[in-house]
C-alpha cells in the first residue's frame, strides 16, 4: 500500500484526483481518504508536526499498515533560495526544538534532488540552506516505527523563499505547486514500489499456509516451523505441491513429521538455484 | 556507484575525507553528528539497502586493536584483529554482518593513524613475540582499496614491524596497489573460497573464481604471499566432489609451495544473526541446509559437520604440509 500524508486540503486535492481517492467513512478523527482497490491512502493532518504525528499514529491503528508500505509526507516548504514551485525530497529531517535527527535512506536515484529539512514549530522567513516545513519530524518520528526507513520519504515543494516569503501564499497557488509534481511523485513510487514488492515476498508465507492453519490446529511454535518447512519446500522441491503429501485430515505434528521427511529426503544441490 | 555520503562532522576536514569526496563529487553529501544516528537505527533494512549502499565517513574513538576469538589463529600466541571498515562491497548470503548490523551501508573511520597508533602498541606490548593482526573480519580488505586507500596506508607502517604478520583477507581481485609495491614477507593475502557452483548461490557480487585465481597467480608472481581460506564450508549432497576439484584448481594452479597457510571452517553463524538472515533472506537455498543450535550458534549438525571439516582437511593436507594447514572453525 502508499500512505501520502498532506497538512492542508489544498496539498491533499491534486493527489485525490490524481489517485482518485474517495472519502473513507469509518475514520472519524481524521480525513482519511482511500482508492476502490484500498492500494493508496492519504491522510490530511492538519498543520504542525503534533497533527503530524497523530495522523501518523491513529492511520496506523485505522488502516494496519504493513512493513512493505510506503509512507510519503508531501507538501510545500520554504528555503532560502531555491526556485519556487522545485521539488525535493528531505534526505534529513532535524526537530527544531529538540534536534532531534532522522535519515531517510535513499537506495535507487532520485528523480529530484535531496536537501535536508528543518521541521519548525511555526511559520519562519528567517530562511536557511535547508527547507522549512512543519509537519516532516512529527511524521517521521512515527512512521519510522511503523514501517520501513527506505519506504518513508518527505517531499516538499518550495512554496516561498527569501525573495517571495509565505504570507503571500493562497491555496490555489499551493495547490498548484503539488500538481505540477504529481509525475514526479509517480516516478517516486514507481521507484519504491519493487523495493515494497521484495518485501511482501520475503513476508508472505507460501501455499498452503493460510488453508492449513485455518483448517488445523497448529500452536504458535508449530506456526513458525509450518512456514518454514513450506519455504524449504518452495526451494527444493518446486515441482511438488505439498498437498500431494499432506491433507486437511492430518493433525499438525503429523503434517510437520510429513513435511520435513520428504525435505530430508530430497537433494540438496547447489545447481538448482541461480543468482 | 556510490550516491549519497553522510560524513560525520568532526572529520570533515580530515585529509582523507577530503581525498575521498573528490572522487564523488556527484554525491549527496549530508552531516551527521555520529555516524551510529544512521548505521544503528533499527527501522532500516539490510536486504534493500544492500541494493544501493551509501558511504558514511566516521571517526573511530576507541577499540581500534581487539584481540581475535581463540580458535582465529595461524599458530601465532597473539592474535588480533582490526576493521578499518564495517560491511562488504559483496553481498555473500552466509555472512555474519548482515545479521551483526543493522544497516548495509559503508562505515569508513578515516583516522587511520589512530589505528597505526594502536596497533604500534600492542605490537610492541608483546616485546619481539611474534604478533598476528587480521584485517578483513567486519569488512573485505581490498575490495575498496581504490576509495579507501587502505593498502598504501598501512603497508608501510607493517614493513617496520618485522614481528607481525599481517593477513588481509579478501574475496576481491583489486590488487593493483600490492602489485605496484615490493612484497612484503610479513603480509598475508588470504584469499577465501566456496566451489564455483556455491559462489554463484551464495557469493553475490563476488567475481569469479577463475579472476581471483588470476590474481592469486599475479602476486604470488611478485613475491606475496598467499593465504587460502575455506570458511565457512558449505553442505550440499555433493560437497565432496565440489572441494574436491576446488582444492585440485587451486592447489595445482598456484605454487604450492609457497602458499603460506590454508584454514577452513564450517558455516554456523550466532543464533540471533541466523534468524536475522531468516527474515531477510527466507528463501534462500542456504537455509534449506540441515541447521541445529549448539553453545547459541546455528551451524550444521555434528556429524555433517565434521565429516566436511575432516574430508576438507584430509584433502587439503594432501597438498600442503600440515603445519601450513589450521583447522579454525570456531572463530565467531
Amino acid at each position: 500500500m502508499i500512505h501520502f500524508f498532506c497538512a492542508l486540503p489544498c496539498e491533499a486535492k491534486p493527489l485525490i484526483n490524481h489517485f482518485k481517492l474517495k472519502v473513507d467513512q469509518t475514520s472519524d478523527l481524521f480525513k482519511i481518504y482511500i482508492t476502490d482497490d484500498k492500494r493508496i491512502t492519504l491522510t490530511i493532518c492538519g498543520i504542525g508536526k503534533l497533527n503530524a504525528a497523530s495522523a501518523a499514529a491513529y492511520h496506523c491503528a485505522h488502516i494496519n499498515p504493513a512493513k512493505s508500505d510506503i509512507w510519503l509526507n508531501i507538501g510545500i516548504a520554504g528555503h532560502q533560495d531555491a526556485e519556487l514551485g522545485h521539488a525535493y525530497l528531505a534526505n534529513k529531517i532535524t526537530d527544531s526544538i529538540t534536534q532531534d535527527t532522522w535519515y531517510p535512506q535513499f537506495i535507487f536515484k532520485s528523480p529530484c534532488k535531496s536537501l535536508s529539512l528543518i521541521t519548525l514549530e511555526s511559520p519562519s522567513n528567517d530562511y536557511q540552506a535547508s527547507l522549512f516545513d512543519m509537519e516532516a519530524s512529527g511524521f517521521y518520528s512515527v512512521a519510522s516505527r511503523i514501517g520501513t526507513n527506505e519506504l518513508i520519504h518527505c517531499f516538499k515543494v518550495i512554496s516561498d523563499n527569501a525573495t517571495n516569503d509565505f504570507k503571500h501564499l493562497n491555496a490555489k497557488q499551493v495547490a498548484r505547486y503539488i500538481e505540477q509534481q504529481i509525475d514526479t511523485i509517480e516516478s517516486i513510487i514507481n521507484i519504491l514500489q519493487p523495493y515494497s514488492n521484495e518485501l511482501i515476498q520475503i513476508s508472505t508465507p507460501p501455499d498452503p499456509f493460510n488453508k492449513l492453519v485455518n483448517q488445523i490446529h497448529f500452536t504458535a511454535t508449530e506456526k513458525i516451523q509450518l512456514e518454514r518447512l513450506l519455504i524449504q519446500w518452495k526451494v527444493r522441491l518446486p515441482e511438488i505441491k505439498p498437498d500431494n503429501v499432506i491433507n486437511l485430515d492430518m493433525k499438525a505434528k503429523a503434517v510437520l513429521k510429513t513435511l520435513a521427511n520428504q525435505l530430508e529426503a530430497s537433494p540438496l544441490n547447489f545447481p538448482m538455484m541461480r543468482k | 556507484m556510490i550516491g549519497t555520503i553522510y560524513i560525520e562532522e568532526e572529520i570533515s576536514s580530515h585529509p582523507r575525507t577530503l581525498e575521498i569526496l573528490k572522487r564523488y563529487q556527484g554525491a549527496t553529501l549530508i552531516e551527521i553528528n555520529a555516524y551510529g544516528e544512521v548505521f544503528n537505527r533499527k527501522s532500516q533494512n539490510f536486504r534493500l539497502q544492500k541494493h544501493q549502499p551509501s558511504l558514511i565517513l566516521a571517526k573511530k574513538h576507541k577499540g581500534y586493536v581487539l584481540p581475535t576469538p581463540k580458535q582465529y589463529s595461524l599458530g601465532a600466541e597473539y592474535n588480533y584483529y582490526f576493521s578499518h571498515m564495517l560491511n562488504c562491497l559483496y553481498d555473500c548470503r552466509y555472512c555474519f554482518l548482515q545479521g551483526m548490523f543493522q544497516s548495509a551501508h559503508y562505515v569508513l573511520f578515516v583516522n587511520y593513524e589512530d589505528f597505526i597508533s594502536e596497533l604500534k602498541q600492542t605490537i610492541a606490548q608483546h616485546h619481539k613475540e611474534p604478533v598476528h593482526i587480521f584485517s578483513g573480519y567486519d569488512c573485505d580488505s581490498l575490495a575498496l582499496d581504490p576509495l579507501t586507500n587502505f593498502t598504501n596506508s598501512f603497508l608501510p607502517f607493517f614493513e617496520d614491524e618485522p614481528n607481525a604478520l599481517l593477513e588481509l583477507r579478501t574475496k576481491s581481485t583489486q590488487a593493483r596497489t600490492l602489485l605496484k609495491r615490493k612484497a612484503l614477507s610479513n603480509c598475508v593475502v588470504a584469499f577465501s573460497f566456496t566451489p564455483d557452483k556455491i559462489s554463484q548461490v551464495l557469493e553475490h557480487k563476488v567475481p569469479s573464481i577463475k579472476k581471483r585465481l588470476n590474481t592469486m597467480i599475479e602476486l604470488q608472481k611478485a613475491g606475496w604471499q598467499i593465504g587460502l581460506r575455506f570458511d565457512p564450508l558449505i553442505y550440499c549432497d555433493d560437497y565432496k566432489e565440489l572441494y574436491k576439484a576446488l582444492f585440485h584448481d587451486l592447489f595445482n594452479k598456484l605454487d604450492s609451495s609457497l602458499i603460506h597457510s590454508a584454514s577452513l571452517g564450517s558455516f554456523r553463524l550466532p543464533k540471533p544473526y541466523f534468524r536475522k538472515l531468516e527474515k531477510l533472506y527466507p528463501d534462500d537455498v542456504l537455509l534449506t541446509s540441515p541447521v541445529e543450535e549448539e553453545d547459541k550458534q546455528i551451524g550444521y549438525p555434528a556429524n555433517i559437520r565434521d565429516n566436511m571439516l575432516n574430508f576438507a582437511a584430509d584433502q587439503i593436507t594432501n597438498y600442503i604440509p600440515e603445519q601450513k594447514f589450521f583447522p579454525c572453525h570456531e572463530m565467531i
